[in-house]
């Protein structure tokens, strides 16, 4: 199989772990631990899922204030599947804010935390410390993925992880 | 504003196989064959691609090799384009189709006449259009051989991708769910064909 054709196939992994990533968010509040660091994450604000149905493809797309995504949930429950999600990462006492894609898992409006370093008096110290969050934030990423990647080819999944996201999945109806 | 100095959005990469052992001599001549260059005023050139300093993108020089910043390689690509506005060049092709149709006492242009007219009034506005100058931030971490790009457009990180392989004779794997999971399966010594046997899990549970 070329890559090309690869990647088109495993294309539903980055829906299945947007959704999953939000079944634990909500679930166990989304605390992950990643070698000697806890990490918090969670959803926020705006969430896009989409479907197919005779009439083609569906868009939904939800935002707001409320923590139970009331809206998004339903659409979730009725066959959508999570294609964008805005996200909080937590660690340490820094937050990185961005919206996480599931095609290619790109970070779009990518937030770090307030940089301190002054570009005029120290750009190199201001370009050091913009990368160390940029990689932090991607690291944890990764690592909250392999997490993931690790269950879903483990026997885990169909037998305990599945049944309990759809558990959760249906309560939103 | 790029990513470094604010906020923004990315593609990341991986770079295929690695780089020469010495891969850091030489590479200000490969990045100066690269770098921006100016539209120049009275050119009828409409788009200039190039890299730039990552903390000044009107620096184009690299005069202290300020691509590097260890263990990373940073620049931006600049990308200027003159653009002229629909209306205003169907304004002004009108205009000079009128003005010859009086010269040369014609009632009708043909279709390919008023496609030359149109060509020529182009040339002729872009000459006196303004640059519209964009940067995207590019990081290179050499240690780890992963890149990040400031851009989630599909045909300029195809203009990157195509530019980074010029520039340093390097190919780019852009990450995605497949190949960033086979990453983390070879790094854990398992194979990455794991990953072509999954087919799409029922979240929903029975129906």
């Amino acid at each position: 199989m070329q890559l090309l054709e690869k990647v088109r196939k495993t294309e539903f992994l980055g829906k299945e772990f947007l959704a999953w990533l939000w079944f634990r968010t909500e679930t166990e509040r989304g605390s992950f631990k990643l070698d000697d660091k806890t990490v918090e994450i969670w959803f926020d604000g705006k969430i896009t899922l989409q479907g197919e149905n005779e009439r083609g493809l569906e868009t939904v797309t939800c935002s707001g204030e409320s923590k139970s995504m009331k809206e998004a949930r339903f659409a979730l429950a009725e066959n959508k599947e999570v294609v964008q999600a805005t996200l909080v990462l937590d660690m340490g006492d820094n937050q990185w804010h961005f919206v996480l894609d599931s095609l290619w898992l790109n970070f779009k409006t990518f937030k770090t935390p307030k940089v301190m370093q002054d570009k005029r008096d120290d750009p190199d110290g201001l370009f050091y410390e913009k990368m160390f969050l940029i990689e932090e934030a991607v690291s944890a990423m990764d690592g909250i993925y392999a997490e993931f990647l690790k269950l879903r080819i483990s026997p885990e999944w169909s037998g305990e992880e599945i049944p309990a996201l759809s558990r959760w999945i249906n309560e939103g109806k | 504003m790029g990513l470094i100095s604010g906020s923004g959005s990315f593609t990341r990469y991986r770079i295929k196989g690695n780089p020469a052992e010495k891969f850091l001599e030489g590479l200000d001549d490969k990045i100066g064959h690269h770098t921006f260059r100016n539209l120049t005023e009275d050119s009828t050139q409409e788009r200039s691609i190039g890299w730039v300093n990552v903390m000044d993108m009107f620096d184009n020089r690299f005069s202290e090799l300020e691509f590097l910043k260890e263990p990373y390689v940073a620049m931006s690509l600049r990308v200027d384009e003159r653009k002229i506005p629909a209306t205003a060049l169907k304004q002004y092709a009108l205009e000079a189709e009128e003005r010859i149709k009086v010269t040369e006492n014609l009632d009708f242009l043909p279709k390919r006449r008023r496609a030359d007219i149109k060509e020529g009034v182009k040339l002729r506005l872009l000459k006196r259009a303004i640059p519209g100058s964009k940067v995207y931030d590019m990081i290179w971490n050499y240690s780890t051989g992963n890149v990040i790009f400031a851009c989630t457009n599909t045909k300029l990180c195809d203009e990157f991708h195509e530019l980074f392989l010029k520039t340093f004779d390097l190919h780019l794997l852009a990450m995605c769910p497949y190949t960033l999971g086979s990453g983390f399966l070879e790094k854990k010594g398992d194979s990455p064909d794991l990953l072509d046997g999954l087919s799409p899990s029922n979240i929903w549970g029975e129906a």
